[in-house]
C-alpha cells in the first residue's frame, strides 16, 4: 500500500469530519488508533500557543483512545445537562496540504471551520482554526495516529466538546 | 434616570426569622447591574492577578477593574504599581498586549510616551504645540489606582480611595491564602496557558457556584461515573482523580465531612476532608509540610478547599487547583478568566499530573464545567419569573450555622465570622448570606 493521494488524503479528512456532523461517534473513535494523541492546546498570555503538554496547559490533551470513549460515554450518558440536547455542527475543511508521507505515515495540515448551533439556546457560533493530523497504516488501513487542534478563538462561549471541533 | 433599588426588595434577610432570600431581579436587572460595576467592581476590592505574572524590572501584564482597563507594572526599581491604562491625551488604551516587558509605552494615537512607572516622558512636539500654562500645570502621567496591594503574591486593587486597609479586608480570609501559599515555599505561578470562557448568565451564578456543594452530585453524575469507572480500572492512559479517592461529597460519607466558613467583607471557603494521597499533586510535599507545619495543618492543605474572596477571585483546590477571576460583562453575560495555579518547583511529574486532573474537571472543553454553566444558563432562564420572586436556594444550613469558627478551624487559627460542620448530606448554603451582605455594603449608596 502506499501513502494517500492529495485528493484522497482530504477525503479521509472530509469523512472524519462527516462522521462527527452526524453524531456518528463508534464510527469516527474507530478512526484512531489505540495510543493516539488528541490535543488542542491553550493560548498563552504572549500571544503564542502552548508546547509542552506536559508543563503548560492545554485545551485538551490526550494520550490514548480510552479517554476519547471516556468523553463520548459521557455525552452518551444521559446524565450530562450540556450534552443533553446536542449542538448541531457542521466541519468545513479546506486547504488540505500532505506535508509528509511515507508508505505507512503521513502528515497532513488543513484549515476549519466548525459551524455550531445550540438547539438548547437557539445560538450559533463558529470555532475556526487549524487542524494537524498524523496518520499511520495499520492492518492495511489509515488511521489517526494524532490529531492536533489549534483553535484561534479560543474564547468558549459556554462549552466546547470533541464534536465541536 | 435608571430605577431606585431598595436594599428589602431584592435581598430578605432576617435572621431572627429563620429567613435569608435573594431576589431573581438580582440575577437579571441591567439597571441594577450598572450599579454593581461601579459600586461593587469599580467601588473596592478587587483581585487583579499574581505577583508573578510580572517578576522583573519592567515585566507588565493589563487587565480590567470593572470595565477600567488597566496595567500593572513592575518599575526600574522592581516595585510593582497599577495604573489605569489609558492614555491621558486621549483616552486611548495605551497598552494592548496581554504581558510583555517594557522601559516606553508609547501611545499608538498621538506618541505620548511613559515609563514603567507610569511616568510621562514624551509628549509630542511639545514645544510647538503652544500649550497654555494651564495644561503645563496638568499631571500628564498615567493615572494609578487609588489603592493597590499584595497578599503573599495576590495583587488586589481599588478604584475607590474610601476602602478598608488590604489587611483588613482580607481579614481572617487571609489564613486560608497562607495556606495556599505555604503550601508553596518556592512561591506560586500560573501554568502558561490561561482559558477564557463565557457564559449566558448572570456572575453571581459562578460566585455562588464555587461555594455550592449542594449541586456536585446531581449535577455532575455524568463525570462522577467516569471517574467510579476509571478507579477500578486503573488504566495508565486516564489521569487519577482526586474526588474519586476520596469520599467527602458521597451520601453514605459518615462523620464531619467538611463544612463552611464565612468571613467579613463576603468572603467564604467551602471545604471537604480529602486525606494526602497520592491522587494529589502535591503528595510529593507531604511529609515534608507535615515536618514543616504539624500535621493538623498539613492535613487541612489537602482538603478541598473552594475559596472566594469576594467579588471576584475564586481559588478551587478539589480536582487540581484553579484560580478564577469573574468579570461580568452584562446583568446575563459573564466573562471568567481561569488558570491553573500551582507551586513552583513542583517536581516534572507532579506538574504534569496537576495539568491532567484540571484540564479534565475545570477547562469548558473538559467533562465538569460545562454542566455546570449550561445549569447557570438555565437558572437565567428562570430568573425571569416573577410571580414568585424570591429564590429558595439559600436556606440549607440555616440551622446548622453558629457564629465564630469549630475545632476544625481552630486547627489553622482561622476565625470566620460563622462557621458549618456538616456531613455529607448538609450541603450548606448558608454561606451566601456573606456574598450578599458584603454586596448591600458596597451598594449601599444606591441600594438602601
Ligand atoms: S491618545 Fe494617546 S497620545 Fe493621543
Ligand atoms: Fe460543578
Amino acid at each position: 500500500m502506499s501513502a494517500l493521494s492529495p485528493s484522497e488524503a482530504a477525503e479521509f479528512l472530509y469523512r472524519e469530519a462527516l462522521l462527527l456532523d452526524r453524531g456518528e461517534f463508534d464510527e469516527w473513535i474507530a478512526l484512531f488508533t489505540q495510543e493516539c494523541l488528541f490535543w488542542m492546546p491553550a493560548w498563552r498570555d504572549d500571544g503564542t500557543q502552548t508546547e509542552d503538554p506536559d508543563r503548560e496547559l492545554s485545551l485538551i490533551y490526550y494520550r490514548g483512545r480510552r479517554n476519547l470513549e471516556d468523553r463520548l460515554q459521557r455525552i452518551r450518558s444521559g446524565f450530562s445537562v450540556a450534552s443533553a440536547v446536542l449542538p448541531r455542527v457542521s466541519h468545513l475543511i479546506s486547504g488540505v496540504l500532505v506535508e509528509e508521507a511515507s508508505d505507512e505515515r503521513m502528515k497532513l495540515s488543513s484549515a476549519f471551520v466548525v459551524n455550531t448551533h445550540d438547539v438548547r439556546v437557539n445560538r450559533s457560533h463558529a470555532y475556526f482554526g487549524r487542524y494537524e493530523h498524523e496518520l499511520v497504516l495499520h492492518d492495511g488501513e489509515w488511521k489517526i495516529a494524532g490529531k492536533v487542534i489549534r483553535l484561534l478563538n479560543d474564547t468558549v462561549p459556554t462549552l466546547l466538546d470533541v464534536y465541536s471541533i | 434616570m435608571s430605577k431606585q433599588f431598595a436594599l428589602s426588595d431584592l435581598v430578605d434577610d432576617r435572621p431572627d426569622d429563620g429567613v435569608f432570600r435573594i431576589n431573581r431581579a438580582m440575577f437579571r436587572d441591567q439597571d441594577l447591574f450598572d450599579l454593581e460595576m461601579k459600586h461593587v467592581f469599580e467601588g473596592g476590592w478587587l483581585f487583579i492577578g499574581l505577583a508573578t505574572q510580572a517578576e522583573h524590572p519592567h515585566d507588565f501584564f493589563t487587565g480590567f477593574i470593572g470595565r477600567v482597563p488597566i496595567i500593572v507594572s513592575r518599575n526600574g526599581d522592581g516595585e510593582l504599581q497599577c495604573f489605569v491604562n489609558a492614555c491621558p491625551h486621549k483616552g486611548v488604551r495605551l497598552v494592548q498586549k496581554k504581558c510583555g516587558n517594557a522601559r516606553r509605552h508609547v501611545c499608538p494615537y498621538h506618541g505620548w510616551t511613559f515609563d514603567s512607572s507610569g511616568a510621562n516622558k514624551n509628549i509630542k512636539w511639545k514645544k510647538g504645540g503652544c500649550y497654555s500654562e494651564a495644561f503645563d500645570s496638568e499631571n500628564h502621567d498615567l493615572a494609578e489606582v487609588a489603592r493597590f496591594g499584595e497578599y503573599r503574591g495576590l495583587l488586589f486593587a481599588s478604584l475607590n480611595p474610601d476602602v478598608p486597609s488590604l489587611e483588613e479586608y482580607l481579614g481572617e480570609a487571609s489564613k486560608l491564602i497562607d495556606l495556599l501559599a505555604d503550601k508553596a515555599p518556592d512561591g506560586l505561578e500560573l501554568v502558561p496557558g490561561r482559558v477564557t470562557f463565557t457564559y449566558a448568565a448572570n456572575w453571581k451564578m459562578q460566585l455562588e457556584n464555587c461555594a455550592d456543594q449542594y449541586h456536585f452530585t446531581s449535577t455532575h453524575p455524568s463525570y462522577i461515573r467516569i471517574l467510579e469507572q476509571r478507579a477500578k480500572e486503573e488504566a495508565d492512559e486516564v489521569v487519577k482523580s482526586s474526588i474519586g479517592a476520596s469520599d467527602f461529597w458521597t451520601e453514605n460519607a459518615s462523620g464531619v465531612t467538611g463544612g463552611t466558613m464565612s468571613f467579613d467583607h463576603g468572603h467564604v471557603l467551602n471545604w471537604g476532608v480529602m486525606p494526602p494521597s497520592s491522587a494529589i499533586a502535591d503528595f510529593e510535599r507531604a511529609e515534608e509540610l507535615a515536618e514543616k507545619f504539624g500535621e493538623a495543618r498539613r492535613n487541612w492543605m489537602f482538603n478541598m478547599r473552594n475559596l472566594t474572596i469576594f467579588p471576584n477571585m475564586q481559588i478551587a483546590e478539589n480536582a487540581s487547583s484553579q484560580l478564577r477571576v469573574i468579570r461580568p460583562i452584562a446583568a446575563g453575560l459573564t466573562e471568567m478568566q481561569t488558570w491553573c495555579i500551582a507551586p513552583r518547583g513542583e517536581s516534572d511529574e507532579a506538574r504534569r499530573f496537576r495539568i491532567r486532573q484540571y484540564e479534565d474537571f475545570f477547562n469548558p472543553t473538559g467533562m465538569a464545567t460545562p454542566d455546570d454553566t449550561v445549569c447557570y444558563e438555565e437558572a437565567q432562564l428562570g430568573m425571569a419569573e416573577q410571580e414568585r420572586p424570591w429564590l429558595q436556594g439559600h436556606a440549607r444550613g440555616m440551622t446548622a450555622t453558629v457564629e465564630g469558627g469549630n475545632e476544625y478551624a481552630d486547627m489553622i487559627d482561622v476565625k470566620p465570622a460563622r462557621s458549618v460542620l456538616s456531613d455529607a448530606q448538609l450541603c450548606d448554603e448558608s454561606l451566601f448570606a456573606s456574598y450578599y451582605r458584603a454586596w448591600a455594603e458596597r451598594m449601599k449608596e444606591v441600594v438602601a
